[in-house]
């Protein structure tokens, strides 16, 4: 797995959009400046929080659109067989526990005729102690649910070898 | 038939003729040029249709979903491979992009609004 780690970034999505890396590598950032999430919604991402692109291989569009959703079930999974904490999906693309989100998917796609370039960007709530005042009764981590700290790289290497794996049965 | 022609300040004396046997003769100053009329006449029925759908230039949509943001607009010269529209859809964020080069004659759509797979969004010229 080729992960490309950064310390701080605007979005790790933004900076795989400039860079196109290879499919299946990885943009890794401790912290984001400008995360986001759907219709230009922001993505609070201090450090601690585990956010990822993923460069997914040229897809039927319509394959892209069932792993989106699928993505959020892989993410949720992960956290229930991991942590044991219960999980809710809002579909599309975020991930609840008590009511409060914990992570969001968004996958963007590169368009002419056809597909040219598409990738999948994840926020993951992990190890944020406290969320700002506007955030606190919406957000949670699973450090906050759990009570001690996870390992962000684990997370990480789960759900990019759950979404790989995904990816391969719906385009089969 | 006698045309007088004024080109960059020259002046050309063009007459045109028939010459019996179908064919055409094109006088331009002191140089004749003949043409047979019938065979021009097809080979420009000929070739006129397939070229101008070889030449029609559309931006279409290859997903249905709602126009999120318009970056470009009539007159715009645009390059292969340049953003063009934002698209959300079928719960993704799409970009779209330019497969020809070539000056926008027209922009079909606008901020909001719904579009259908296959749609045409740009026409160029």
């Amino acid at each position: 797995m080729i992960i490309k780690k950064y310390k701080k970034v605007s979005s790790t999505s933004a900076l795989a959009k400039k860079l196109k890396p290879k499919v299946w590598s990885i943009i890794l950032a401790e912290e984001q400046i400008s995360g986001y999430g759907r219709k230009e919604s922001q993505w609070f991402s201090p450090k601690g929080g585990l956010y990822f692109t993923i460069i997914l291989p040229k897809s039927k569009i319509e394959d892209l659109q069932t792993l989106t959703i699928l993505a959020a079930f892989i993410v949720a999974k992960i956290i229930k067989e991991n942590f044991d904490l219960e999980t809710f999906i809002k579909l599309p693309n975020d991930i609840y526990i008590n009511q409060k989100k914990v992570g969001g998917i968004l996958t963007e796609n590169i368009l002419g005729r056809k597909v040219k370039f598409s990738i999948m960007g994840i926020g993951l709530n992990t190890n944020i102690d406290k969320f700002p005042k506007d955030l606190e009764n919406i957000a949670t981590s699973l450090k906050i649910e759990l009570g001690r700290k996870v390992n962000n790289e684990k997370i990480l290497k789960r759900v990019v070898d759950g979404i790989r794996e995904q990816l391969k049965t719906i385009a089969e | 038939m006698h045309l007088r022609f004024k080109i960059k300040g020259k002046e050309y004396d063009v007459i045109i003729l028939e010459t019996g046997e179908g064919k055409v003769k094109i006088k331009v100053g002191r140089k004749d040029f003949i043409f047979d009329k019938e065979e021009d006449k097809t080979s420009i029925a000929k070739t006129s249709f397939p070229k101008r759908d070889f030449f029609k230039k559309e931006i279409k949509t290859p997903i249905s979903g709602t126009i999120s943001e318009i970056f470009v607009k009539k007159g715009d010269f645009i390059k292969k491979g340049q953003k063009l529209i934002f698209l959300s859809a079928m719960k993704m964020e799409n970009e779209i992009i330019s497969d020809f080069e070539g000056k926008i004659k027209e922009v079909l759509v606008k901020k909001d609004q719904k579009v259908k797979e296959r749609e045409t969004l740009i026409i160029l010229e």
